[in-house]
């Protein structure tokens, strides 16, 4: 375990021309979305820097931020990228296991003293003192505390660690919250999405890597360069959507047209996130690319926003199930009923006081 | 009918001004606010880059909603330092507890049927005051600051964005903000159901021209003469 190697030297002990290296260097920059004239700097960090030391924890979560991570799309690129980044802890992709893994872990958190990475896939269950995920004999709360405090940033993985995903979606029983909710002391970048992008979380780790700082962030610490636009601003069907031509249902011809999802419950207008540029595997596709509707995976609260097919949000009221047009559709018809109400009553008030008028003339 | 005994100039020009035009936004940023939500309109034929017919909807939303903007700032204005003693918040004052006081508690009854007569005021009474209040100036308040929110995720970075944009994350996401902004447009039929019968019935009951008032400016003080017909 040579930590001190730098990237240049990886690529050149893999056989790997210089001309791999700087290409690998300008897809970064441009990727990163930095201006050609950063790209000297990149290549200075990727030549000088040793590799920066990275704890990867998986609390609660299905590994597919990992999935996708590992899929990192340029072949040669993914494959360096996830040797490079010098990945000491992971306990899903490590050889070793149990003591002797735990055993390193604690030796790159005491040699590496606030310079590591805590990258942290899953988020923590804090409902009765965190006993709904236990890592290696200790909740992962306080794994997920006793790793951070060492650490120089902290980057939270995917739906799970950034805004909570299935686990803390109604009625949320074990009481699980995001990252950012427990470690509040230390820089922190919140890559979301279920999984995020596997460019966009190489990108996020070679931008600490070349700058020693983390990207610019947007209001929720999402990396601006990927999460600054919503994926409806950059979707190659917002012609369709501007001219009023919907999909109305999966069967029809309009499908077959590619026009656009809005009316099938396509949470692109709300969600953040670079699949419409950067798109999956590759640059093969998108889910809108491959005709179904975004389900919003890297929005905040995206399980309890359902259903996936409607542009509205079910929502139970007084434990109905129901929407906000149900709703208001009710409160109105309720507004003209008592306004009904409340004129028959004025009549009949109105006709007794006139008959005791004429009474009284009598 | 009664005699009129009182001809009274009641609500100045620019309240009627500000009246209609806000009837006619509300109106239109209701429809098209929900054809935006859920556009029903048959799609063009042709090609995509021939037509704008989601656009219009957003563009009629957008724009109204700035004359919307412009027109409540005006009104607030005209309630902070507009002469018009009919029209100002200064005699609005529900924090105090005396504001809840005999009008007020009069008013109510008497729409509870808990009184006979009808308490006469001649500007806004108090129960509609509080209504107004809460429909229109908060209602009103909430739709603008985050529809501007909206507005602002269109350019991210830019003005809107900058100043509104905070709202965001305070209503956990883009998504629940738009459900919130569409929920709470239903406050405004609602509303519009319970004003209009409420001013109807006050023509009838007490004869006070209130509905006409928004046109002409006059309301009017009739010979006290229980009848409906």
């Amino acid at each position: 375990m040579d930590k001190q190697q730098t990237y240049a030297e990886i690529f050149k002990a893999r056989g790997l021309s210089r001309r791999d290296f700087l290409k690998f260097c300008g897809l970064t920059s441009v990727s990163l979305g930095l201006a050609p004239s950063l790209l000297p700097k990149v290549i200075h960090a990727m030549e000088t820097s040793p590799r920066t030391p990275v704890i990867w924890l998986h609390g609660l979560e299905c590994t597919c931020c990992t999935e996708s991570f590992i899929r990192s799309s340029h072949p040669v690129m993914g494959d360096i990228v996830l040797n490079m980044i010098s990945l000491d802890y992971d306990d899903t992709l490590s050889a070793a296991a149990g003591h002797q893994l735990e055993e390193v872990r604690r030796k790159i958190m005491k040699d590496y003293k606030g310079k590591y990475i805590l990258a942290c896939e899953g988020n923590a269950p804090v409902k009765d003192d965190g006993v709904y995920c236990l890592v290696a004999g200790d909740s992962y709360l306080n794994i997920l505390k006793e790793t951070a405090a060492d650490a120089a940033a902290v980057i939270a993985w995917g739906a799970c660690a950034t805004f909570g995903c299935v686990q803390n979606a109604d009625p949320n029983p074990t009481g699980a919250v995001p990252v950012s909710e427990i470690i509040t002391d230390k820089p922190l970048v919140n890559v979301p999405g279920c999984p995020p992008i596997a460019e966009v979380m190489t990108g996020v780790i070679t931008h600490y890597h070349t700058f020693g700082t983390l990207p610019e962030l947007d209001r929720m610490k999402r990396p601006k360069a990927f999460y600054g636009t919503r994926i409806h601003d950059k979707c190659y069907r917002r012609a369709f959507y501007d001219a009023g031509m919907f999909v109305r249902d999966f069967d029809d011809e309009s499908t077959r047209k590619g026009w656009c999802l809005y009316k099938m419950g396509c949470k692109g207008p709300t969600t953040y996130n670079a699949c419409s540029k950067t798109e999956w595997n590759d640059g093969i596709s998108f889910p809108i690319g491959s005709g179904h509707p975004c389900f919003g995976c890297a929005a905040p609260g995206y399980w309890d926003d359902g259903p996936f097919y409607t542009r509205l949000a079910d929502v139970s009221f007084l434990g109905i199930d129901s929407n906000a047009d149900k709703i208001g559709a009710v409160a109105v018809g309720a507004a003209a009923a008592g306004a009904a109400a409340h004129a028959v009553v004025t009549a009949v008030r109105k006709k007794k006081a006139n008959g005791e008028n004429e009474q009284l003339e009598e | 009918m009664g005699k009129i005994i009182e001809e009274i100039y009641v609500w100045k020009l620019p309240v009627r001004m500000y009246h209609w035009i806000n009837a006619l936004c509300i109106t239109v940023l209701f429809v098209t606010g929900f054809y935006i939500a859920s556009p029903y309109l048959n799609p063009p034929i042709g090609e995509a880059v021939w037509f704008k017919q989601m656009s219009v909807f957003r563009f009629i939303h957008f724009a109204t909603a700035f004359v919307f903007i412009a027109n409540y700032l005006f009104r607030m204005y005209w309630a902070l330092f507009g002469h018009d003693r009919y029209a100002r918040f200064a005699g609005f004052r529900p924090w105090s507890p005396k504001w809840w006081g005999k009008p007020f508690r009069e008013q109510m009854a008497s729409y509870l049927f808990l009184r006979p007569d009808e308490p006469s005021h001649v500007g806004h009474n108090p129960v509609a005051a509080l209504t107004y209040f809460i429909f229109i100036f908060c209602g009103s308040l909430f739709m603008i600051l985050t529809g501007l929110a909206m507005y602002g995720e269109n350019n991210p970075g830019g003005f809107t964005d900058t100043w509104f944009g905070w709202l965001i994350p305070l209503f956990g996401g883009s998504y629940n903000l738009h459900i919130v902004h569409h929920s709470v447009a239903w406050i405004f039929p609602f509303y519009v159901i319970l004003h209009l019968y409420a001013i109807f019935r006050h023509d009838i009951v007490d004869r006070s021209s209130v509905t006409s008032s928004i046109i002409t400016g006059y309301k009017h003080r009739v010979e006290d003469e229980a009848s409906l017909d």
